[in-house]
């Protein structure tokens, strides 16, 4: 229960600075919520010109691109800290400091920080999937509900895994921002059915950097029902193995790493 | 209570060449060297004994400190502290240490002061009595009173070492790794906070190990000093010794009428001196005079000034550790940093 | 003539400097370049899925062939024009560190932007080029003759420097802005986001309704991307491209008035925080 002190602290903290720089918090949230938008915009006009993009409508369109902001707003609200260790904590040799503490580095890099700009995404990503559901007359149970709770976790814990995957790497090199930022890149793939790339794309964003978990997959399953067990199922095998590797990965650089700056 | 064991630390280093075609060439061709950073060093430090840990910039000071807190893992030998090895069992073993590197800082930035303190509580698992306790001794020695309600961003450097000492020691930890703690202060600062590492060392019997450029924080805190090198232990004992061993050197500084003068004294044949004994350092404004003081006293070098020469100003200073380190390897002594 | 000699040696070290710096962190650079290039597949995929659901040949006037072109030139182009030391001149006014460029007998304005050309040196060697020569092989293939234009490249890469240099000052003025913010990061965030999409590099802008349309071609965002594409890809004709280039080259102007100005207000409020 003390991480949920020390969290408590930083949160408290994190709403006192939002309240007192309430410009910078909005600009922050209304920068990912126009990113969104634009993306929007975009879908929208090219459904002016089509009556289905290969074989989904519009809505169901909306329906994975808000799924697929869940998952990753959720992410980017709790665990942002690894891109400062990916840019600049390694390099500058600041990461001193979680060694010498009596918790886990890895646990006290995500506690120390929540970062509300992601509600920008997360809120946007709600808000698609409710109207999306809604105009496609969507009926979910209460099964359903958990399975989506369920996916939306997992799928952001698919997020964290890359994240700490990229993040480790700068251990051996200093600084792995741009690199990480590959990694994470790949995730706009999943923002749309799979079906349209070809087996390459699919296999990458399926297998190797498994984003289509994040979104396309359980949002088809709870579109059309079909195959639980890869679409949801895949969801938590994936996260776990991927969340297994970067683990391993991350505790490999930590004996690596060589804190640099005199 | 410390026992550090042949320990060795190499880095891999990329070479470059210089310039745009340097960078072209290295495109191509990476060419890696390994650096010793840390040559084969052992020492031992008995408990609550204060050791100066002093060297050049780049000599594997900071190196070995963080060998010795478990940030880096050595290459070879061994490092055992209370029976625990640093790199296994780190977090057991941390709980038990506090670490300050005075060139950067360990507290929460936009924190104020006060809720950085609470979050370490809570990292480190201090009670709650224990921990009242604590910040009222902290706030005795360190007077933390004054800003502890301010976000850490707002502290004067001066303010923020003392917050950062605390924050090092609010799990009462056994030894206290000091890294450059008075670095960059100013000197009612650094006497400040010197009292107040005296003070946490006699009333709590911590062991610390301090690193710094500062002759006088050696002089007023430490018993013993390690001295290394370019990776190599090159002297461990007291610092009388040290300036025994290496030569017991002082300093004047003056301004003369002209600088000039400086050049019709011989005190070579004057005092029957050795090169190595004394060295002279002219500029337009000031000469400044290192000797020997084993081989002539500040008396007669005195008395020999003012009868040869029209002095303006002068004064008599110890010879900083820089000087003593460059001195010891018979290199040129240049104005120090 | 001599003058002219006379500021290109003064300024030859920041471009020295500045493909050096280039090379140094070569790789860091190419990592980005390949992160933000992904975007392009999933751009290029989706289009692919587009003309296959939609079953026409075009779409807007533009053939699939099209659009890929467009789709991979105008982030290329995005890149060329695209500059980041205004966000770090930013960062150095509000740390104070601007005085030292401030010291110096330079332009602040040149000395920036000569560091960056040897930065734009490297990029047009080792990212444009490349993909162009891809892109006509690729044309090459499908139309079965070389779509290449000499002319239109000429036009096309005059039409870049101009975009260049209009980035840089919309830029400047953005840096100026972020100085009164404290999430600048944030702010340039938001500032790509608006860029990317005004500027066409999203989404042609020939895809949006009439009014709309007709509106952004005129926004100074259009010059930065897709006036360059669209005059290499021989979209445009002679009246249009030259009325393009005379866009660019008043809302250039404009900018750099803007900028000179603000430039002129930061520097009285930089003695006032100065202490």
């Amino acid at each position: 229960m003390r991480f949920f002190r020390i969290y408590k602290i930083f949160v408290a903290q994190k709403i006192k600075m939002l309240m007192e720089y309430r410009v910078d918090f909005l600009t922050g949230a209304t920068s990912f919520l126009i990113t969104q938008l634009t993306n929007l915009v975009f879908i929208g006009i090219i459904f002016g010109q089509i009556p289905h993009l290969n074989g989904f409508l519009f809505q169901e369109i909306i329906f994975i691109y808000g799924f697929s902001l869940m998952s990753k707003g959720l992410d980017h609200l709790l665990t942002d800290n690894f891109w400062k260790l990916a840019y600049f904590v390694v390099r500058k040799g600041d990461f001193d400091k979680y060694l010498t503490r009596p918790i886990d580095p890895l646990v006290h890099v995500i506690i120390e920080n929540i970062e509300f700009d992601a509600l920008g995404e997360f809120v946007t990503g709600i808000v698609l999937f409710i109207i999306s559901s809604r105009k496609l007359k969507l009926h979910f149970g209460p099964l359903d509900i958990l399975l989506l709770i369920i996916a939306v976790i997992f799928g952001a814990m698919i997020f964290t895994a890359i994240k700490i995957l990229g993040a480790s790497i700068a251990f051996w090199i200093q600084r792995s921002g741009s690199i990480l930022q590959i990694f994470y890149g790949t995730s706009d793939f999943a923002r749309y059915p799979t079906t349209i790339y070809n087996a390459f794309v699919k296999n990458l964003i399926t297998y190797v950097i498994p984003f289509a978990f994040t979104s396309y997959y359980p949002a088809v399953y709870f579109l059309r029902g079909e195959n639980p067990l890869f679409n949801i199922g895949g969801v938590v095998v994936a996260a776990v193995i991927l969340l297994l590797i970067s683990i391993c990965v991350w505790n490999r650089g930590l004996s690596a790493y060589e804190s640099a700056g005199s | 209570m410390i026992k550090v064991e042949n320990v060795k630390k190499d880095f891999k280093k990329v070479v470059k060449d210089q310039g745009v075609k340097g960078s072209i060439k290295s495109l191509f061709n990476r060419k890696y060297e390994i650096v010793h950073a840390v040559d084969d060093i052992s020492f031992n430090v008995d408990k609550g004994e204060i050791l100066g840990f002093i060297g050049a910039n780049g000599a594997g000071k900071s190196t070995t400190i963080k060998m010795l807190t478990g940030i880096l893992t050595p290459t070879e030998g061994n490092v055992e502290i209370n029976g625990k090895i640093p790199t296994k069992n780190r977090k057991e073993y941390v709980k038990e240490i506090g670490v300050v590197f005075g060139q950067r800082t360990q507290l929460w930035w936009d924190l104020p002061l006060v809720e950085t303190f609470s979050v370490l509580k809570e990292i480190y698992n201090v009670d709650d009595d224990a921990f009242k306790k604590r910040m009222c001794f902290l706030n005795e020695v360190l007077e933390l009173d004054a800003f502890i309600k301010s976000p850490v961003r707002t502290l004067s450097l001066g303010q923020r070492m003392r917050a950062d000492l605390a924050a090092s020691m609010i799990h009462s930890p056994k030894v206290l790794f000091l890294d450059e703690p008075t670095i960059g202060l100013d000197v009612a600062v650094k006497n400040n906070i010197r009292q107040a590492i005296t003070q946490i060392n006699e009333q709590e019997d911590t062991t610390i190990i301090l690193t710094t450029h500062d002759l006088n924080d050696i002089e007023t805190l430490c018993q013993r000093i390690v001295m290394i090198d370019k990776g190599k232990l090159i002297y461990d004992g007291t610092l009388a010794n040290m300036k025994g061993q290496f030569g017991n050197f002082r300093e004047v500084n003056m301004s003369l009428e002209n600088s000039d003068e400086i050049d019709k004294l011989n005190f070579l044949d004057t005092f029957k001196l050795k090169k190595k004994d004394i060295s002279i350092n002219k500029t337009k404004e000031k000469v400044s005079i290192s000797f020997n003081q084993d081989k002539l006293s500040i008396a007669d070098m005195l008395e020999y000034l003012l009868k040869n020469t029209n002095i303006k100003d002068i004064s008599v200073n110890d010879v900083n550790i820089e000087e003593i380190v460059c001195r010891m390897y018979g290199k040129e002594v240049s104005v120090n940093d | 003539m001599t003058k002219l000699k006379k500021i290109l040696k003064i300024y030859k070290p920041f471009t020295k400097a500045g493909l050096q710096s280039a090379m140094a962190y070569r790789t860091n650079f190419t990592f980005f370049v390949i992160g933000e290039s992904l975007y392009c597949f999933v751009l290029y995929f989706i289009w692919k899925a587009v003309f296959a659901s939609g079953g026409s040949n075009t779409f807007m006037g533009f053939s699939i062939t099209d659009i890929t072109v467009y789709v991979f030139l105008s982030n290329i182009v995005k890149f060329l024009i695209d500059t980041d030391s205004t966000v770090s001149m930013a960062e150095e006014i509000k740390d104070g560190s601007i005085i030292m460029r401030m010291i110096k007998p330079v332009n602040i304005d040149h000395s920036l932007l000569t560091f960056e050309l040897g930065n734009k040196i490297m990029m047009i060697f080792c990212i444009f080029l490349p993909v162009m020569l891809g892109l006509e092989i690729y044309r090459y293939v499908i139309l079965g003759k070389i779509a290449f234009n000499i002319f239109s490249f000429l036009l096309f890469s005059l039409s870049v420097v101009l975009g260049y240099l209009l980035s840089f000052y919309l830029n400047l003025i953005f840096g100026y802005l972020a100085f009164f913010l404290l999430n600048i990061w944030g702010f340039s965030i938001l500032k790509g986001a608006i860029l990317n999409f005004l500027s066409g590099a999203t989404i042609p802008l020939a895809f949006f309704p009439g009014a709309v349309r007709a509106v952004l071609e005129q926004l100074p965002f259009a010059s930065l991307v897709y006036a360059p594409t669209m005059i290499y890809m021989g979209k445009l004709s002679t009246n249009q491209i030259l009325f393009t280039l005379l866009k660019q080259i008043i809302w250039l102007i404009v900018f750099v008035l803007i900028s000179d100005f603000i430039w002129i207000k930061a520097q009285k409020r930089l003695e006032v925080q100065g202490g």
